[in-house]
């Protein structure tokens, strides 16, 4: 073959593609010019991850595919922060024995494909869940001391819920679950790669209409969800691997919303075309010490630690600024009805620091502290707590690594680190607070055991005295801090920033995880 | 020829076979499994016990090795742990738009730098040729990522003329000029990254060719220099670029993991990285078999091409 004429053709090609594509540039800069005027009817959320083709009520836990499930199906009701809204049921009521919580459902549900919402699809969603071999999301939560949770369908709309014994978060435990239809799934035996995922039928305020592996998830609008026909025709969620290239579309507009950092606002909002949103995921990062480490068995040593540490600098490091993160001085988060102020909070006092070291006899000591490298924030607050810690003459080896390696060698009781920086988001009863502190849980990172926390907490459980079990909780929170072995740092809001033409968020109201409550109250000016 | 071609695919078998088992290995060596990189400290023990039996981490690590490997030989990837999904349709999704990225670029950037390398070549030492190596020196100490952002700050946010992310605007899945749009920045991207490398190949055998006696033959004869450099010296200058090409096969798979995360391309790179990640091995395992294929076979193809145009090579058999 001659290769100069095959150069010249492929030059040729290669221009003419070059061309072409020009040409398509003003083509398209004109059409956006006036699609931007025309209001829109598609909300575009960017999302760092792939929700999946397969998400489904019983097995899917992730963040992005509960966003997808929370705008397909509907639970009964969700409970977040001491607010309970309901869904498909229109009240959860508890017997006066306080073991059986009956649901009067809704009798204007539908399911997208036109069949009536029923009791029985409630009895047999939370049945499959108590399955073992389903592996569901929920399952050990609706086993209570061993023995599971029984339903029992009283008629259509009527659900009773039979608890094997009393326990105080209860009507926690049993919320949040997304129903799905009986007549769809019955029979399924793998929920997790059943084919009907890919084409749910909910009751939720969106039905999907298109998923792209690696692409997007695309909805369109329930006209029968019970609760109003959504405003916005549709809703997608677009996947973004790169943090930066996401931030880069939403300035231009190309997505409505991104969850941001506190450090990235200085750079989005700039003009009045982007507005941002916070809200309390109740998530406290904290500094656990290893009880296990042989330089900290001296409850000095732990304390002058606390001391040395500036929250106030950690916040600002991390967050920006006292706006986005809470100081947080017990387990519990500020807003949890359980709080209390009323603790040894650890207040910045060097002077103190130094006085309880040399009291320990303890100089030239070196600690090593594991944290997350790839989170922004933790890498921060790491920086600090060297500073802090050298000031009163600790060195400190800072040990970033991959989320999941640090999480196993916190698991690990032999592990060689002193310290470790983490964070967590648990439920709103303080009970499901339990797993980080009793003795035989491998989330009890300090690896601390005592007796005392662990018979408090079984004690909270059961107690359904509310007064008593304010008592309990504050007590176990005291005592949390008293032992000086888990230093909670803050709690940070999770910012989520919208274009401005955007309303309703309010109505929609901003949760934790799923983002919207309610995605059918959003609507574009 | 038909028996060469045998001999060299059951040849690759236990290559194959070798490969699987090193990457299993060091995935096994990682400090924590796909489901610790899931549990949160809301999931009790048991739940998180429940999920590793269901996978079968709660067997020994050969076993888990032969399950793998049963699966694959009855010709199915299996399913990734993290999202559920079936590897296969996975890969089937996202295979395409990954090609239709990296070989676009790689054509044009072998068309771009054999040019650019004979000229550079042939002029050894002078301006010209400087300024090709200087922009090749440029092009490999500049990091793609960096490149690609620099770019989507210019064209797609500065000036707007390109859009930013994935490659169809959503819902005009069919227009070929929408395609082409979201196809300039991420293909200029690559082309950058591949040139460099080529060209300096392209030149150095360039350099390699001119001392040979031919040329002072052709120039005996009154040929010109530029009849020379593209009737004669070009084509002993592309026999190796065949093998080049045929090694750069597994770039189909793999070829643009950087540049298809920072645009949102949906092809194979933010998947793999993804499954990296989590530490998803059924997923790590199937890209890694399949990119070592593609090695395999582009090397087998590189050599039967070479034999089918070089009557050198032919006569050696």
């Amino acid at each position: 073959m001659n290769f100069k004429k095959l150069s010249k053709v492929l030059v040729g090609v290669t221009a003419a593609i070059f061309l072409l594509s020009g040409c398509g540039a003003a083509k398209n800069t004109a059409s956006n010019g006036t699609g931007t005027k025309a209001k829109p009817d598609t909300f575009i959320y960017g999302i760092g991850g792939d929700p999946g083709n397969s998400v489904n009520v019983i097995t899917t836990s992730d963040r992005f595919g509960l966003m997808e499930i929370k705008a397909l199906y509907s639970p009964l009701y969700m409970y977040n922060a001491d607010k309970i809204v309901y869904f498909l049921a229109e009240n959860m009521t508890q017997s006066a024995d306080k073991l059986t919580y009956t649901a009067k459902l809704r009798k204007d549900v539908k399911w997208s494909d036109g069949a009536k919402f029923t009791a029985d699809d409630v009895v047999f969603t939370y049945n499959e869940m108590l399955k073992e071999k389903n592996a569901g999301w929920a399952y050990s939560q609706l086993i209570f001391n061993g023995k599971p949770v029984k339903l029992e369908k009283v008629d259509d709309y009527t659900v009773n819920f039979i608890l094997p014994e009393v326990s105080a978060p209860g009507i926690e435990l049993l919320a949040n679950i997304f129903i799905m239809p009986k007549h769809i799934y019955e029979g399924e035996t793998n929920f997790e790669n059943s084919e009907k995922n890919a084409k749910p039928v909910g009751t939720g305020p969106y039905k999907l209409a298109e998923y792209k592996a690696g692409q997007y998830v695309k909805m369109v609008k329930n006209d029968d969800y019970f609760l109003g026909a959504p405003k916005i025709n549709n809703v997608i969620f677009r996947v973004i691997p790169d943090a930066n290239t996401a931030k880069l579309s939403l300035q231009k507009g190309e997505i409505n919303a991104l969850v941001v950092q506190s450090s990235d606002l200085k750079d989005l909002i700039k003009g009045d075309n982007l507005t941002p949103y916070t809200y309390d995921e109740g998530r406290i990062a904290y500094m656990v010490l290893n009880s296990n480490s042989s330089k900290l068995k001296d409850t000095n040593v732990r304390q002058a630690i606390f001391y040395a540490l500036n929250r106030t600098d950690l916040i600002n490091a991390a967050f920006g600024s006292e706006e986005y993160a809470k100081k947080a001085y017990t387990f519990l988060p500020n807003e949890n009805k359980f709080h209390t102020d009323n603790v040894e909070k650890y207040e910045f006092n060097q002077s103190k620091a130094k006085e309880l070291l040399a009291k320990a006899g303890v100089s030239g000591l070196k600690l090593k502290l594991g944290y997350s490298g790839s989170d922004v924030p933790s890498q921060k607050e790491a920086a600090i707590i060297e500073q802090n810690l050298k000031a009163v003459g600790i060195d400190v080896e800072l040990a970033g690594g991959e989320s999941a390696a640090i999480s196993q060698q916190m698991k690990n009781e032999k592990s060689n680190y002193d310290m470790f920086l983490n964070g967590y988001i648990m439920g709103i009863d303080p009970d499901t607070f339990n797993s980080l502190f009793i003795s035989n849980s491998q989330y009890n990172y300090s690896h601390y055991k005592d007796k005392e926390i662990d018979d408090l907490f079984n004690a909270g459980r059961v107690e359904t005295d509310k007064g008593k079990r304010v008592e309990i909780y504050n007590k176990i929170q005291n005592k949390l801090q008293g032992n000086a072995y888990f230093y909670p740092i803050l709690e940070n809001k999770r910012i989520v920033v919208m274009s401005s033409n955007l309303t309703g968020v309010k109505e929609a109201s901003l949760v934790p995880v799923y983002t919207f409550e309610d995605m059918s109250k959003l609507y574009f000016k | 020829m038909a028996k060469y071609i045998l001999k060299r695919i059951l040849q690759a078998i236990p290559l194959l076979l070798i490969i699987s088992i090193i990457c299993f290995t060091l995935i096994q060596l990682a400090p924590y499994n796909a489901i610790d990189a899931m549990t949160t400290p809301k999931m009790p023990q048991e739940t998180v016990e429940l999920i590793k039996a269901k996978y079968g981490f709660d067997k020994p690590i050969y076993m888990q090795y032969f399950l793998w490997l049963k699966g694959i030989l009855s010709g199915h990837f299996g399913y990734s742990i993290v999202t559920h999904e079936s590897i296969s349709n996975d890969l089937i999704a996202r295979i395409p738009a990954t090609i239709v990225l990296v070989l676009p670029a790689y054509i044009i950037s072998i068309v771009i730098s054999i040019i650019l390398g004979l000229t550079a070549g042939a002029n050894k030492n002078k301006m010209v040729d400087k300024i090709i190596d200087g922009f090749c020196s440029i092009g490999i100490a500049i990091p793609s990522f960096w490149f690609a952002m620099i770019m989507i700050f210019i064209f797609g946010y500065k000036f707007a003329i390109l859009p930013i992310l994935g490659m169809n605007t959503i819902g005009v899945d069919g227009s070929f000029t929408d395609f082409l749009l979201h196809f300039i920045m991420p293909c200029s991207v690559l082309i950058i990254a591949f040139l460099p490398e080529l060209i300096r190949y392209v030149r150095s055998s360039t350099i390699s060719q001119i001392t040979e006696g031919y040329v002072m033959v052709q120039t005996a004869f009154g040929s010109s220099k530029r009849e020379i450099l593209f009737k004669h010296v070009s084509k002993n200058v592309l026999l190796p670029i065949i093998t080049k090409a045929g090694m750069a096969l597994p770039m189909l798979v793999t070829g643009a993991m950087i540049t298809e995360t920072v645009f949102g391309w949906p092809g194979v790179g933010p998947y793999f990285i993804n499954a990296v990640r989590g530490l998803d091995y059924p997923v790590i395992m199937a890209i890694l078999i399949l990119s070592s294929s593609l090695v395999i076979i582009g090397n087998l193809l590189s050599d039967i091409i070479y034999c089918l145009i070089d009557p050198r090579i032919k006569e050696m058999e």
